[in-house]
């Protein structure tokens, strides 16, 4: 029984940890890190947004329209593609049509210059760009009509280097980006809301990444991110090291993920624990003692269903249900209400996936696989010589499911 | 070319996505044309009197409700997506057999046609409201659950001078049948479910509007198909 108190202390630590999560979001989202909205016009530096695309993100038509109802004086849009086939290229061609009077251009060229899909995605859209300050926004963004008049103004202090945001998950019509959802509410937004108060660690997210072009190339450009999973964690990162600040706005962009399967969610879990893996080192296993849900399953399995057992496993599960609807109201998460009894679910699920980094360093990313190295530097991962079997097999095991 | 999906189910049958969705998922997808097209189901045998009892019909007095209904959605579809989106049922014949079963298209309809009427009265009157008529998966599928509708393609030389395009592919199935014998043809999801959204789907040379789409289909001329996949 002695080892059940090692495990109740773990799992308490860990709700005291969230309940800290929790604080540090409520802070981070009453503090006045927001710039006056009578700000002067020269405030507000023209801005060229890149919109790399691949697929059909849930909601793409809306979230492209999103970013051409600004209300905000001179900025463009550059959509780029690989594929002229690509689903996504018709849908930017039909808000364009739409909006025929805003600078949109869309830009098709395959690049084979790295092996981050992304990051070849945007070479050409930031050739094309216009303007000295440009931002990187995924496709699965929408925001409102103020969005780069919120964030822009914090460019003024030329002491910063990168303006990200918090992201909330909004959507949810399938389990899978349910999970997703409450997992970007919670965990996500309060680690981050957690080391970027407390820690003064903030923590860049590739979602919304506004920077000036002459410190973005003193760092490198992209071509120092080609090969790179974490691009944006290494952004931020080489920002800090030119001793420019990294400031998250407290302005929240909606992440949409209406029609996720359970598979994409594990998938992209997996990676990006993956990627945690080798950026964080030691650090990751922090992670797990964060998790009281699955800390507090852990005990059940292993001394029974014993009454301190079940009481630990139901106090953490409620405290989670409770902090994790919490979050959800404060920042205005469209989410059923009874989504959030799916919370400590998504909890164990997250607690499996934690061990999958220790067990395999490939990645499958937009079709590719990776091996990933330190730091989330990629490699090519051949499917060739005496280990390929288990890549083989993975993938005909992930046939047959799918 | 437009990028169009003519076979689409709602909740007013047994489709599972609400029809205000279904115009969003096919708005936010980029689609040009769709037409929503719910069973009507024969109430003549068992199999029938069920699915119009569980509400997998579409029947005579919930017609006008469904018609106002898609006809709101897509007057909203044209301003928001530029998505032309046309009123259609899925007539649907079901048997124990598939020798005796037929579903088939009427895109464009106007007034309730019951689908126990005989197939002669029912093509003629689908006529008379000028609307297109598609044989739906004519052939064999790869749908185990699914009782395969031979009847057209059995029957064919009676009712193809009636039929003005056959499916040629339906969601994950090709029918080589319909090219072998050069009829006119156009894809479509037989779309249910969400992931149904990515399947076989018509490209269209012409312009976005109902008529020239009709005549598009009719003379088969700038049709192609695609497999959309994300």
């Amino acid at each position: 029984m002695d080892l059940f108190w090692v495990f109740g202390s773990v799992a308490i630590f860990g709700m005291i940890v969230y309940m800290v999560q929790v604080l540090a979001v409520h802070s981070a989202l009453r503090s006045p890190r927001k710039p006056a909205p009578e700000s002067v016009p020269s405030n507000f530096p023209p801005i060229s947004i890149l919109k790399p695309l691949k697929g059909l993100e849930d909601n793409l038509f809306d979230n492209l329209e999103s970013f051409c109802l600004q209300d905000y004086p001179e900025y463009e849009i550059i959509c780029c593609l690989q594929d002229e086939n690509d689903p996504a290229y018709k849908v930017a061609k039909k808000v364009k049509e739409k909006f025929p009077d805003k600078p949109i251009s869309i830009v098709v060229e395959r690049c084979n210059r790295g092996l981050n899909p992304k990051v070849n995605n945007l070479f050409s859209a930031y050739r094309y760009s216009n303007h000295a300050t440009f931002l990187i926004s995924d496709s699965n963004v929408k925001v409102d009509t103020h969005y780069l008049g919120r964030i822009a103004p914090s460019l003024d202090n030329p002491e910063v280097g990168l303006v990200c945001n918090l992201i909330r998950g909004v959507g949810g019509r399938t389990l899978g980006s349910i999970f997703e959802n409450l997992h970007l509410n919670s965990f996500i937004l309060g680690n981050i809301c957690l080391l970027d108060r407390y820690f003064n660690l903030p923590c860049v997210i590739g979602k919304s990444m506004l920077m000036r072009k002459k410190d973005f190339e003193a760092i490198g450009g992209l071509g120092s991110v080609k090969d790179v999973l974490a691009e944006d964690h290494f952004i931020g990162e080489k920002i800090r090291e030119r001793k420019q600040r990294v400031v998250i706005s407290n302005y929240l962009v909606n992440n949409v993920n209406e029609y996720w399967g359970l598979q994409k969610f594990i998938n992209r879990h997996v990676r990006w624990g993956k990627m945690r893996w080798k950026i964080g080192g030691i650090r990751y296993v922090s992670e797990l003692a964060i998790n009281p849900v699955f800390i507090s399953i852990l005990s059940v399995f292993l001394y029974g269903l014993t009454w301190e057992t079940l009481s630990l496993f139901i106090i953490a599960c409620a405290v989670k249900m409770s902090g994790d609807f919490y979050l959800g109201r404060r920042i205005g998460a469209p989410l059923h209400p009874l989504s959030y009894l799916l919370s400590p679910i998504k909890d164990l699920l997250i607690g499996l996936i934690w061990f999958v980094p220790f067990m395999d360093d490939t990645v499958i990313w937009r079709g590719n696989r990776y091996r990933i190295g330190k730091d989330s530097v990629l490699s090519p991962c051949r499917v060739k010589g005496i280990w390929a079997w288990r890549y083989r097999m993975a993938d005909a095991i992930r046939g047959r499911l799918a | 070319m437009l990028l169009c999906d003519f076979h689409i189910h709602t909740t007013y049958s047994d489709g599972s996505v609400k029809l205000r969705k279904t115009i969003d998922l096919f708005g936010q997808a980029g689609f040009d044309v769709i037409a929503i097209t719910d069973h009507v189901v024969n109430g003549d045998n068992s199999y029938g009197k069920l699915a119009r009892k569980f509400k997998f019909s579409l029947r005579e007095d919930t017609f006008g409700t469904y018609m106002a209904h898609v006809r709101e959605e897509a007057m909203r579809a044209w301003d928001r997506y530029g998505m032309l989106v046309i009123p259609g049922v899925e007539i649907t014949k079901t048997a124990l057999t598939s020798g005796k079963s037929a579903h088939f298209l009427l895109i464009g309809i106007e007034e309730f046609i019951p689908a126990n009427w005989s197939y002669e009265k029912i093509f003629l009157e689908a006529k008379k409201q000028d609307t297109l008529i598609i044989a739906c998966h004519p052939h064999h599928t790869s749908e185990m659950t699914f009782v395969d509708t031979l009847f057209l393609w059995n029957n064919r030389d009676k009712y193809s001078r009636y039929i003005d395009a056959w499916e040629i592919a339906n969601r994950d199935d090709v029918f080589n049948v319909i090219s072998l014998k050069k009829y006119p043809y156009i894809a479509g999801s037989d779309f249910h479910r969400i992931r149904h959204l990515y399947s076989w789907k018509s490209l269209l040379n012409c312009k976005k509007d109902i008529e020239s789409i009709k005549q598009c289909i009719r003379s088969n001329w700038g049709v192609a198909i695609t497999l959309f996949r994300n």
